[in-house]
């Protein structure tokens, strides 16, 4: 039973560190340009397309296979570089009402989409077994295969940096400073232009870095980031939009209650999403750690 | 007044393209009525409210299953009985949704929505004895006011009776929408959007007139969702997907949302722009995309922005930061 | 009617990869026999080009293609250039659209398409109002197709649904012993539903005291099965049923490696040969049952046809074709070999009717082997399923011994129910 138990927990706590990296990028890019990106998921699919082709690339190359993980995160930073293009896109837009912001990014998505697959084509993506090369650990009655646990450990610890830059740093403060007010931040003097550009950059690096560190446990098919778009919106909304701990909580609560929804009501695993969704927004608009907004 | 002699030119047309024999083109404007219909009542809440709904496309499919269950399940195959029921279903379901919703703007009115949206589409593929699944379900060939058209061939239907039907709702719902806007209460409506602080000081319910707007939009939703069964015979629980929602708001921006017919002219450029690329281009999807991108950004008046010469209204800019 | 660029394009290049001389058409229309029209034949294609499925529709046209190229290259059919009008399968609403198009605007001779269910049961009745022929791939279903298109006189369509899990029970009774539980993990719709209803039924025949104990509905699309496994594992089923036949089926046997759950079950994978060449030996272990479908690659019968097959779409791809490629072969293939046999008859171009009256009952030598058409318009064709093994020079499994299962044996007869003819067997 206790084991079962720690298993369902491990899965969930797994789905939900990757979640969490995704909705940290959409929390940022709210909290501070207060633009709900709809693109996200297809940073998502760009980061897992592209780490799998990065460790191809490495590996026929003769990179050591185990090594290959550090292949998949500078890949999934690599192409991060993709965040400046779209945000100088988003730039025109700046000025205008939210709703042609979101339908800008609902553009960005349709064109991804093609791009991908004009590049990567349809057929599914995927490193193959570089997933099993670290092993597993056996505990408790519960066999977790590492790479898992390292991906979990990756999540932690860019929370934690997160976490750390958001208060201790410059950067960090300015970010805080911009997403309470834009106006005052830009009268005492910050660049507004040049922070909308690190952060958008930011939040899209974390949504890559989050499909790249997913993939070698999956596989990248066509259209995956359509589909994650809606359960990073749920964790978003959960959490409270433009928290960075929203995004935590958030992803923890739906990567758990979607594995134990699994365990013991499949029927209910995906209506059970929306429902929370709409209890939230009902009862409690800001989430858990949302600031008192509209 | 030119905006009349447009329309009046447009109606003339849309009568006379089924003779003119291409009869893919004539079914494609079926399509066409069906969307303006829904487009008209979206605008309402969009161009008029200042609300963006991304869930809108839940009413198109009340609309067309309703016109599924009535047809194939029950047997009910008047036309009028169907569209009378896709506006009682809409409306009884947009009653409570567009009351939550309705309450919030901007950002949380439209993830809202998707929710909503997405939840029926969850419903109809998850309780498949009920929906059918992702199997859909069937669409039988509706009577029309009381005449039972079965003996005709289907396209010769479709391109028939059934397209001037069509246009004659279109047209009715058209009357309709007109009448609204012109009314008290629409020019309560544009108050609240481009001010609802103001509006509420002057004695407007804001959120009474939003919800108004919602369910009124919503009946135009399913009107047009049950215009579109019979043509495909088939309905099918992608028609609640949030996608298929962001194409009716692209529908919208495309034509123009500050102008009354502007979604209208927005519903026929995009199906036949559709078709026209889907059939050169693989990759389509990019060339609606950039589509979409170059109007929010060069053109966000949409076409009839472009013709008129108005571009951005002033009101828009500044809906900016206005609180709630 | 107008040639779009892209339809003009396929044809140069069909014509220009065929024969290797541009200008070709002039030689070939001279070739054209009596009775026989010189302008090319027009075949609609309809492929789906997104999503989970892509791959699959990616599969079938590739197929369909390889086949105009060589029928091109031959002389085309009659002497008559084979034209490929490509279109895209999507939402049953957006395909019903397309196909209305091929066949009031372009104008096309026959259509050939259609692999989700939802498109199959709205093309059906279409297809009849319109009195286009029209060659299924796939799309196959239990439920509705009684209703929508009761007795088809233009749809021919696929074999049905339950095909390939009446297969996997069969092997599963034969080369598995033991088995009194099952847990299934099945997509959420129609046929992950019929597949799991399926096998169970026809499994009972075989072990009636087996129990099924846990069923897992995840949707198309779905990545991650850790939660999934964990349920699994709890259940300590002895055999996991699964129907997945996309990306997820390479996502499952990856992260059920990772916890090594088929050390301590076994499992039919009833369609996982979809996939066949992502399943790396890295994770995919001996000794379970997989399904390739109507086409196994590596058959050791394998005909020179489908040798050369193999071989082109290797080098051409990069990858090994999967099941739905034969699907499309065949339906082109038999529709030319029908217009042949309706020609001989006539002594000219034969009219629609003829050619129906001719695909009834044909067969002709497909990609995986001999393959036909029922009289009702349902295709028979073999099955190839078998055990997974690792002794081979790929770094994907391949299955040991490979089973051939006739429709005649794992598909219902004509006009039967699908349980009546189950508990009907004899066992």
């Amino acid at each position: 039973m206790l084991a079962h138990a720690l298993n369902v927990l491990l899965s969930g706590v797994f789905h939900a560190a990757i979640l969490f990296l995704v909705a940290a990028g959409l929390q940022l890019v709210f909290g501070v340009q207060r633009i709900f990106n709809l693109a996200c998921g297809s940073f998502y699919a760009l980061g897992a397309y592209f780490g799998v082709s990065t460790v191809t690339v490495l590996t026929g190359a003769g990179l050591p296979r185990p090594l290959f993980i550090v292949a998949l995160v500078a890949g999934g930073i690599a192409v991060a570089a993709v965040g400046p293009v779209v945000e100088r896109l988003l730039r025109f837009v700046y000025d205008r009402d939210e709703t042609f912001q979101l339908l800008l990014t609902f553009a960005v998505v349709l064109m991804m989409e093609d791009i991908l697959r004009i590049v990567w084509g349809t057929a599914p993506t995927s490193t193959g077994g570089l997933y099993l090369i670290y092993g597993q650990v056996r505990a408790l009655g519960v066999t977790v295969p590492v790479y898992n646990l390292i991906v979990i450990a990756a999540g932690i610890a860019i929370a934690l940096l997160m976490g750390y830059m958001l208060a201790r740093t410059r950067f960090g403060r300015i970010i805080r400073a911009a997403a309470e007010n834009r106006e005052m931040s830009e009268a005492l003097g910050v660049n507004m232009r040049v922070v909308y550009v690190k952060v958008f950059t930011l939040g899209t690096m974390l949504g890559t870095l989050g499909g790249a560190l997913v993939i070698p446990s999956t596989a990248a098919m066509s259209e995956m980031g359509i589909d994650l778009i809606v359960e990073a919106f749920a964790v978003v909304v959960i959490g409270g939009l433009g928290s960075m701990r929203g995004a935590l909580a958030g992803a923890l609560v739906v990567g758990v209650l979607r594995a134990v929804a699994i365990s013991t009501w499949p029927e209910l695993e995906m209506l059970l999403i929306y429902l929370i969704v709409i209890a939230v927004l009902v009862f409690r608009p800001r989430g858990l750690f949302g600031a008192a907004a509209a | 007044m030119k905006a009349r002699i447009a329309v009046a030119a447009f109606a003339l047309a849309v009568l006379a393209v089924p003779q003119l024999g291409r009869d893919y083109y004539s079914i494609l404007m079926l399509s066409f009525f069906a969307y303006a219909t829904v487009l008209l009542g979206l605008n309402l809440l969009f161009g008029y409210g200042g609300l963006l709904s991304f869930g809108h496309a839940l009413f198109i499919g009340i609309g067309a299953y309703a016109a599924a269950v009535l047809t194939g399940k029950l047997g009910v195959l008047h036309m009028e009985a169907i569209l009378l029921v896709a506006v009682a279903a809409s409306v009884l379901v947009a009653a409570p949704v567009g009351a939550l919703c309705v309450r919030y703007v901007k950002i949380y009115f439209g993830m809202l929505t998707l929710a909503f949206g997405m939840l029926f589409y969850s419903f109809l593929l998850k309780f498949y004895h009920l929906t059918g699944g992702d199997e859909g379900m069937r669409v039988l060939r509706p009577t029309l006011l009381g005449f039972d058209l079965s003996a005709t061939p289907k396209v010769q239907f479709l391109i028939g009776p059934y397209y001037y039907y069509s246009a004659a709702v279109l047209a009715v719902a058209a009357f309709v929408m007109w009448r609204i806007v012109a009314s008290p209460f629409g020019l309560c409506l544009k108050s609240i959007r481009e001010n609802p602080t103001k509006a509420e000081s002057l004695g407007i319910s804001v959120n009474r007139y939003r919800w108004y707007a919602f369910v009124i939009s919503a009946a135009y939703g399913g009107v047009g969702g049950a215009l579109l069964g019979p043509t495909t015979g088939q309905v099918d629980p992608n028609l609640a997907y949030w996608t298929h929602s962001g194409n009716l708001v692209f529908m919208t921006l495309l034509g123009g949302f500050t102008h009354f017919f502007g979604p209208v002219l927005g519903a026929f450029v995009f199906i036949y722009l559709q078709d026209a690329v889907m059939s050169v281009v693989s990759y389509w999807r990019l060339v609606f995309g950039a589509i979409l991108a170059v109007l929010v950004i060069f053109v966000p008046g949409g076409l009839v922005g472009l013709v008129t010469g108005r571009g951005v209204r002033p009101g828009i800019k500044a809906m900016r930061e206005s609180p709630r | 009617m107008k040639t779009s660029r892209r339809q003009f394009l396929k044809t140069v290049g069909a014509a220009a990869v065929g024969s290797g001389v541009l200008g070709a058409p002039a030689v070939l229309r001279a070739q054209t026999k009596r009775g026989v029209p010189s302008d090319p034949v027009k075949i609609g294609v309809l492929a789906i080009r997104a999503g989970v499925a892509a791959p699959v529709g990616a599969a079938g046209q590739r197929g369909v293609e390889w086949w105009a190229d060589r029928v091109n290259k031959a002389g085309g059919i009659l002497g008559r250039k084979v034209e490929l009008v490509l279109e895209e399968e999507s939402s049953p609403k957006d395909t019903v659209e397309r196909f209305r198009k091929l066949v009031l605007q372009t104008k096309v001779d026959v259509i050939s398409g259609g692999i989700s269910t939802a498109v199959g049961l709205a093309l059906g009745p279409v297809t009849e109002e319109l009195g286009t022929i029209w060659l299924s791939w796939d799309a196959t279903t239990q439920n509705g197709v009684e209703e929508t298109i009761p007795k088809p006189k233009w749809a021919f369509r696929s074999v049905d649904n339950e095909a390939e899990a009446v297969g996997g029970a069969i092997l599963t009774a034969k080369h598995f012993k033991g088995i009194k539980t099952v847990a299934g993990i099945n997509n959420d719709y129609s046929y992950g539903r019929d597949c799991w209803a399926t096998f169970m039924a026809a499994l009972k025949r075989y072990t009636p005291d087996v129990k099924p104990v846990l069923d897992l509905w995840p949707k198309l699309g779905v990545t991650d099965f850790s939660s999934h496994i964990a349920a699994i594992q709890q259940a300590k089923p002895d055999l996991l049923m699964s129907s997945f036949w996309s990306g997820d089926t390479t996502i499952i046997m990856k992260q059920a490696a990772a916890v090594g759950l088929f050390k301590t079950m076994k499992a039919c994978f009833t369609t996982g040969g979809g996939v066949h060449d992502s399943l790396k030996k890295d994770f995919t272990p001996e000794g379970l049952i997989l399904g390739y479908n109507s086409m196994y690659f590596n058959h050791v019968g394998a005909s020179p046809l489908l040798k050369q097959f193999v071989r082109e779409y290797k080098a051409k791809y990069n990858e090994y074709p999967p099941y739905e490629c034969d699907h499309a072969y065949f339906t082109v293939e038999a529709y030319k070999a029908a217009v042949e046999k309706a020609y001989a008859a006539a002594g000219q171009w034969p009219a629609k009717e003829q050619i129906v009256k001719a695909l009834e009952g044909i067969e002709v030598e497909s990609l995986s082997g001999r393959r036909g058409y029922r009289e009702d318009h349902i295709m028979m064709c073999n099955f190839y399923q078998g055990v997974t093994t690792h002794k081979n020079e790929f770094d994907f499994v391949t299955i040991d011994p490979v089973e051939v299962l006739p429709t005649s044996r794992i598909q219902k007869p004509a006009g039967s129910k699908l349980y009546d003819w189950i508990n009907s067997w004899r066992v």
